[in-house]
């Protein structure tokens, strides 16, 4: 699992059926500095996570699998709002 | 979406399968929908026909190969929809951390 930030949304014309109805964002990873990845994801948000929010993202496809159907390719989900985060000393960027 | 591979031979669970040449879109080309990609081309098995020039989202991993359950399929990159429109502004690259606090 990692952090992301929400910086947007998307809508398709076409999509696997098992993905019909669900709500897809774009994030950017953020590390512990808060830093950005250059490259994008589109995730799976049931949380109604928004732009700006960080969030926790979990890899594991076997639980979306699990939801969505056994023919569903999709692996990224929103699983957490993330409301604070403490650093260990030493670790990322202080705000404020 | 930039292209199509098309095999002259290939394993049995694969037949019929398309396979598309897609270029990954940075942030910063996103944000400024000029139609760049930026990353690294790679290939994606597709049964959602885009166009070339189409945006679409494919995801890597074995979750690709689920689309083919219950078959098996030697398949890590799959095209997952084809996208209609984004909303995606530049946001900075450096992202304060909620309520961030460094412990003591």
């Amino acid at each position: 699992m990692y952090l992301a930030r929400i910086d947007g949304t998307l809508t398709s014309t076409t999509r696997h059926e098992t993905l019909e109805g669900c709500q897809l964002l774009i994030g950017r990873r953020v590390d512990a500095s808060g830093w950005a990845a250059d490259e994008p994801i589109v995730l799976l948000d049931r949380l109604g996570a928004r732009r700006g929010s960080t969030v926790v993202v979990s890899t594991d496809g076997a639980a979306v699998r699990r939801r969505l159907g056994n023919t569903s390719p999709a692996r990224l989900q929103v699983v957490g709002i993330v409301d604070r985060v403490t650093l260990a000393p030493g670790e990322g960027r202080v705000s404020k | 979406m930039r292209g199509h591979v098309v095999l002259n031979k290939t394993v049995p669970n694969l037949e019929g399968t398309r396979f598309l040449m897609v270029e990954p879109v940075t942030a910063a080309n996103l944000a400024a929908g000029n139609g760049e990609g930026g990353g690294k081309t790679l290939v994606v098995a597709d049964h959602l026909a885009p166009d070339r020039g189409q945006m679409v989202a494919f995801v890597e991993g074995r979750e690709g190969a689920n689309a083919y359950w219950p078959k098996d399929a030697p398949i890590d990159a799959y095209c997952a929809l084809i996208v209609k429109d984004v909303d995606f502004p530049q946001l900075p690259d450096e992202h304060t951390l909620p309520g961030t606090e460094v412990q003591e």
